[in-house]
């Protein structure tokens, strides 16, 4: 199937354009960003300060808590069920195939594809690390490294899972959740600073082998022994829980799985409690606009996250409004060094893009969460363009919300000379994102015929195409920075792309597959 | 069926059939009748060396014994028993929720029953899953498949995971192609299909297997066209003569009618009727046809 992928990918023009947008824009996003940033410094501070705040028993306790995370993430996941897919449970879970074999075969398609991601973004990323004058030998071991240590602790959650479905089948008293307390003492016990100081042997446990290698690989708090020792523990520490996984793999997940799809169509908590009403006889507007706007708001609010978003921008912005107006002593801002005010600015602005980039992921799924129901959408009497510009509004509203508390924290506690008249160019860039949410998200039924699936190359391209676009307009605005031009320069900028993007929006509905 | 379906089967199929089978082709052209005979005696030698067993099911293929199973605080299927004997197509109906789509989905061993006990062909689906889901052919209510695969693929791939041999694979992937109308998508991407042909495709995986089977089909007609939808009739009807166990779960009382030997109705978790056409009528005061019949124990027939 995976090479299938390939071929279409590489016999497909649409994909293979975006796929090209996707790695050459991460270079040149890259190549930006290393050249208005000297990392160089950075990184070496950054070694510097580690090793003032930090000692190594905190470091392997550290990696012990993502150990930890990932267990008790997994105790109330779905463990190995989450690798199944509906068509699996069409064609796999009927078949006289074992768990385990379909368990290692999806496993092992998915490392397939993670390398694949792996090498893609070091070529992509390559800029910034001869930015940083860092050697790429040890990027290379410590990005591998840290993707086997989450692999393993990837494991350790499908293991936990194991054991909470197996204790299921036997009580269902509450108590039996003891059992995750037990597994985070004995994911802990071992990274206790007294067994990592005193003993290789403590480096079985693959956290503390995977701090082992994370010391000794970027020098912060190193013995000097080198990286290999931890990454034969690490690499065995893979091995063994891979195959203790498989192995464990029974018809039970099964089960798990057909239990958690079943969840998904029956209505949540959440949606009992965030009713509402959308009651389209009682509205005042009688625009295509506003009701699609009105369905999208309610039949959002009826998710079990949205409600939560709502909950985050209203306790978040009253906090970060007690934070500026109040400004508590024991909540410091950041004290940025004098070596680094150079590179301050440039940070400050990458930091916004980025939190913005993040908040505007909401745009991209406006279209995703619609499903199959995408297709009645379009066959209703209403213009493309009201489509696109009803989700276009309600998520610039949703995504300029969310951006608040965000921006109201960087305004605080990284504090830099001008940083009032730099946030304000969050405005635009939460225009242009959604506007290329939207686009992007359009192109989605275009792409696929399940439109319940958003496809890699889109996805992909959302963060890049925004951070160019972001990149680009930082540029425009330094460079025009003392000129009047930048009064006509700024808007036009905005409004053709955003409009450039609706546009695209409305083409891309106009040729679903 | 092999020697007149490898008559049938294209040039390209013949010679991709020659090369599974290692029949050499030395001349740049040759006879289409020595290459099919070529063909036939070679299959036939493989055969008698595989020595495979004619394989029978026992009676009853399907044993359900007081199965229950809960979704949480919803019971989805109340103490039901449920036999489905070789060379019978039982009929599987009921309104929406009434617990049928759960049976088969329990039977085919996706899910577990919190109680009782199912059996296919001889093997208790959940002490020896393996061995009973060897004989299981199902398609879902919703018909879905690995969109990235080619059908021709998709038909090896279910070749291989049953171990049918890949010579019988082709041979019988080509016959059923034919059947189905299938050919002409044979190399498309699944995820470009129709739902219609993305019920043949379904449908043909299962045949490349040897029969009997044990069939577990929810709602088969689905999407079919016409045409379609009279070859799987009858093709049904072929394998019920050859001993298959066939459970049906539709809605569309008059494939109902005219396709299965018996019925088992089911409302709201439970059994509410069963037996043949005739039985049910001979039970009912008012009913005339299947449709009345169901009408009448699933919350009376509407004025």
């Amino acid at each position: 199937m995976l090479w299938n992928q390939f071929k279409r990918t590489i016999r497909t023009p649409s994909m293979l354009m975006f796929y090209g947008i996707t790695i050459i824009g991460v270079y040149f996003v890259s190549v930006i960003i290393s050249t208005v940033l000297s990392f160089g410094p950075v990184v070496f501070l950054l070694g510097v300060l580690v090793e003032d705040v930090l000692d190594r028993g905190t470091v392997f306790t550290a990696m012990g808590v993502l150990t930890l995370s990932s267990i008790v993430g997994g105790y109330f996941g779905l463990g190995p069920a989450a690798v199944l897919t509906e068509n699996d449970e069409s064609i796999i879970l009927g078949a006289p195939i074992k768990p385990y074999q379909l368990f290692m075969s999806r496993y092992v398609r998915r490392l397939v594809r993670k390398i694949v991601f792996i090498f893609a973004g070091l070529v992509a990323i390559f800029p910034i690390v001869s930015s940083a004058n860092i050697l790429f030998m040890p990027l290379f071991t410590l990005l591998i490294t840290t993707i086997i240590f989450f692999e393993v602790n990837y494991f350790l959650g499908g293991i936990a899972s194991y054991f909470k479905v197996k204790l299921q089948q036997r009580t269902n008293n509450p108590i039996r959740h003891l059992l995750v307390v037990l597994l985070v003492v004995l994911a802990l016990l071992p990274t206790i600073p007294s067994v990592t100081s005193s003993s290789v042997e403590s480096m079985l446990v693959p956290s503390n082998a995977f701090a082992y290698i994370v010391t000794e690989v970027t020098g912060i708090l190193s013995w000097g022994y080198g990286p290999l020792v931890g990454l034969q523990f690490l690499a065995l520490g893979f091995l063994i829980s891979f195959l203790f996984l498989s192995a464990l793999c029974d018809f039970d997940y099964y089960e798990v799985f057909a239990t958690a799809a079943g969840r998904e169509k029956v209505e949540g908590r959440f949606s009992k409690i965030v009713r509402g009403q959308v009651d389209f006889t009682e509205t005042r507007f009688s625009d295509p606009m506003s009701w699609i706007m009105l369905k999208d708001f309610w039949s959002r609010m009826r998710s079990p996250l949205q409600i939560w978003k709502y909950v985050y921008v209203v306790f978040g912005t009253i906090f970060v409004v007690y934070l500026n107006l109040v400004r508590p002593a024991n909540l410091a801002p950041m004290q940025i060094p004098p070596e680094l005010s150079s590179t301050a600015i440039p940070a400050f602005l990458l930091i916004v893009l980025l939190m913005i980039q993040l908040s505007s992921v909401t745009s991209l799924l406006s279209f995703v969460d619609e499903q199959d129901n995408i297709y009645l959408l379009k066959a209703s009497p209403f213009k493309p363009i009201d489509i696109i510009l009803a989700k276009y509004m309600l998520s610039l509203m949703e995504v300029g919300l969310s951006s608040i508390p965000i921006l109201g924290f960087i305004a605080y506690f990284f504090r830099v000379q001008g940083f009032g008249a730099l946030l304000t160019l969050a405005a635009p860039l939460v225009l242009i994102f959604t506007a290329s949410g939207i686009a992007i998200g359009a192109f989605v039924p275009v792409f696929t015929n399940d439109p319940r699936i958003l496809p890699v190359p889109l996805a992909f391209s959302f963060p890049v195409v925004n951070l160019t676009l972001g990149a680009v307009l930082i540029a425009l605005v330094a460079a025009l920075a003392h000129e009047l031009l930048i009064l006509v320069a700024l808007p036009f900028y905005v409004l053709a792309i955003v409009f450039l993007f609706l546009e695209a929006g409305v083409h891309a509905m106009n040729s679903f597959r | 069926m092999e020697l007149s379906a490898i008559q049938k089967m294209t040039d390209d199929e013949l010679v991709r059939l020659a090369r599974v089978l290692k029949v050499p082709i030395a001349s740049r052209t040759v006879k289409r009748s020595w290459l099919v005979e070529e063909l036939s005696n070679t299959m036939e030698e493989r055969k008698e060396k595989r020595a495979d067993k004619p394989k029978k099911l026992p009676n009853p293929a399907v044993d359900i014994k007081g199965m229950s199973k809960r979704f949480g605080k919803t019971l989805a299927v109340d103490k039901l028993d449920l036999k489905v004997s070789p060379g019978e197509i039982v009929g599987l109906v009921g309104p929406n929720g009434a617990g049928k789509t759960t049976t088969l989905r329990v039977m085919t061993g996706i899910i577990k029953p919190n109680g009782g006990e199912v059996s296919v062909g001889g093997h208790d689906i959940q002490k020896s899953p393996i061995q009973a889901k060897d004989l299981i052919g199902y398609i879902p209510e919703k018909p879905t498949c690995y969109p990235s695969l080619t059908v021709r693929e998709y038909l090896m791939f279910m070749g291989r995971i049953y171990d049918v041999p890949n010579e019988e694979t082709l041979v019988r992937m080509s016959h059923y192609l034919d059947m189905f109308q299938l050919r002409v998508h044979l190399d498309d991407y699944i995820g470009t299909l129709s739902k219609g042909n993305l019920q043949r495709t379904l449908l043909v995986g299962i045949f490349v297997r040897e029969p009997p089977f044990v069939l577990a089909f929810d709602e088969p007609i689905y999407g079919l066209d016409p045409r379609g939808a009279w070859s799987l009739k009858a093709h049904l009807h072929d394998l019920k003569k050859e001993g298959s166990a066939i459970l049906v779960s539709t809605h569309i009382l008059e494939v109902a009618e005219r396709l299965c030997d018996r019925f088992v109705i089911m409302n709201d978790a439970k059994v509410v009727g069963r037996g043949t056409l005739k039985e049910l009528l001979n039970e009912s005061t008012r009913a005339t046809n299947l449709e009345e019949v169901f009408l009448e124990l699933t919350g009376g027939i509407p004025e």
